[in-house]
């Protein structure tokens, strides 16, 4: 009998210490624990930034609340292994998979960008930009933030191909972003997705010193004369001419501009109102919320607590500066070749770095504050418009040379 | 010059690299910008062409309102709505009135009784 009950103390001690083996909270105190606590506060500290400061809120709270799921201790919702080397191991890939690495398929084949794409352009107006085509130019001019901060990113002793996924954080364009790394960085995601979003959140603070310190009280005043009216003919013609000579030009930028401009003439054609509500909210949202989750799933212990993700969010400030910089001294140059009357107010090429509306919104408020009677917003919109088919071909052409 | 498998690249890759790639962006939405130009003449001159062939009245192309005056018929109309109205004092004033007592009035026979947990 008491032998009996020996061995059976025995067999529950082992037992019960396996299930607390089994526990999540036995994780914290592995190896890599201390890690999943700091990746737990960070995530904390996201959501609170999502939710009690309304830091794009649709994405920073979905990514923090990813993040959250991948870093709790034997949840198995995400395994980097599945995803080692840039390629997707199918052949372990059933057998291990948790939920989040089902989800995340759809960033790695670049499906969830693309789709989100099909909704901004469903919700974009390219008036102003078909109006003023012009505005193309200090679309193109705020990208040089990109390119700028790939050389930095190399100086610091990244990849050309980790440099090319940092560099896009300056097109303030979270799909393209995600796109571009899930390409030619996936390690390097998780980081990235959550700069270029904080950063887009950010944009109110970081471009107004830099617009007051480049432009002069005077060509803060300047008006803007009346943009022309835009026939429905040619908003409708205006995505099909884009769609084809990006594709054709550049063909690797063609996923992320064909559905931009498929999204577009869904809302100008006027005949498929139902698809486009559809891609605009309930599509929209779906891929927003796996979107989030996935990509803060990427944000494990040893992806993101390291001084490589400090050297991220330090790079992903200056393509960002570089970006309304260089958007605004283009804007200045034009001027010089602009009839009396004719002129840019420069603060409208701050909007050239995507982030829309954002951007296009902070350049009226720095104008009205220079002249409260000056509305700069239609004018901002043409260059904030550009911003993103700019930012889709920089992306376009950095997967060409890198990818 | 040979080319190099990304990984391997240098200072010099990279930096003609960024360049050609600045170019290329420039490149490339000023072609649109030039597309767009086009355009926009295209479609200025049909619309100067339009009227003289219309009937008699004012025609009117989808399209050719323009955003300023959609905001000065928005303001004229808002400024209009809230004139039908005085402007208040926006103080918010509270005077005690005292009524005789009338069971219409009774603030107890006028709320739901709340039931008693015995």
């Amino acid at each position: 009998m008491l032998s009996f009950l020996t061995a059976g103390s025995d067999f529950v001690t082992e037992s019960l210490l396996k299930f607390a083996e089994s526990t999540g909270i036995a994780g914290f105190f592995s190896s890599m624990g201390w890690g999943s606590v700091v990746m737990l506060g960070v995530a904390c500290f996201l959501m609170y930034l999502a939710i009690r400061h309304k830091f794009e809120p649709l994405l920073l709270f979905t990514i923090a609340f990813g993040m959250l799921l991948t870093n709790l201790p034997g949840a198995n919702l995400y395994h980097t292994e599945l995803f080692a080397g840039g390629h997707v191991h199918w052949d372990i890939f059933v057998a291990n998979a948790g939920l989040l690495d089902y989800l995340y398929l759809g960033v790695k084949l670049g499906i969830y960008p693309c789709l989100i794409f099909v909704g901004v352009g469903a919700m974009t107006d390219f008036g102003p930009l078909i109006a003023n085509p012009k505005s193309f130019l200090l679309g193109a001019a705020a990208q040089i933030g990109i390119f700028v901060t790939f050389l930095g990113a190399f100086a610091l002793g990244f990849s050309p191909a980790q440099a090319g996924s940092i560099g896009i954080i300056g097109g303030a364009d979270g799909p393209t972003a995600i796109y571009l790394t899930s390409m030619l960085a996936p390690e390097l995601l998780g980081p990235i997705a959550v700069a270029a979003y904080s950063y887009m959140a950010l944009v109110p603070v970081i471009q107004p010193p830099i617009m007051r310190a480049l432009t002069s009280e005077k060509e803060r005043k300047i008006r803007m004369s009346t943009l022309r009216p835009v026939s429905k003919l040619e908003r409708i013609l205006f995505p099909l001419v884009i769609a084809v000579i990006i594709s054709l030009l550049l063909p690797s930028a063609a996923p992320l501009i064909g559905c931009l401009m498929l999204g577009n003439l869904m809302k100008e054609c006027g005949v498929v109102d139902r698809l486009s509500k559809t891609v605009q909210n309930e599509l929209m949202n779906i891929v927003v919320i796996f979107l989030g989750l996935t990509v803060g799933a990427t944000a494990t212990a040893e992806a993101f607590l390291n001084v490589r993700t400090l050297g991220i969010l330090v790079l992903g400030v200056l393509a960002f500066a570089m970006g309304t910089a260089s958007g605004i001294l283009l804007a200045k140059l034009m001027n010089c070749f602009c009839k009396e009357g004719n002129k840019i107010n420069p603060l409208i090429g701050s909007a050239g770095v995507s982030a829309v509306p954002m951007a296009a919104r902070v350049s009226q408020t720095e104008g009205q504050k220079a002249d409260p009677g000056n509305y700069l917003l239609m004018h901002a919109m043409g260059p904030n418009v550009a911003g993103v088919v700019g930012s889709a071909v920089a992306a376009g052409i950095l997967l060409s040379f890198l990818g | 010059m040979k080319m190099l498998i990304v990984a391997d690249w240098g200072w010099s890759e990279m930096l003609w690299v960024a360049l050609i790639s600045v170019c290329l962006v420039f490149f490339m939405l000023v072609l649109l910008v030039g597309v767009m130009k086009l355009f926009g003449y295209a479609f200025t001159v049909r619309q100067a062409a339009a009227p003289a062939t219309a009937p008699s009245g004012r025609v009117v192309v989808q399209g050719q309102v323009h955003e300023e005056e959609i905001a000065a018929i928005a303001t004229a109309l808002n400024i209009y709505r809230s004139a039908m109205h005085d402007r208040e004092s926006e103080v918010l004033t509270i005077l005690s009135i005292k009524r005789a007592y009338s069971p219409w009035n009774s603030k107890i026979h006028g709320l739901t009784q709340m039931p008693d947990r015995k």
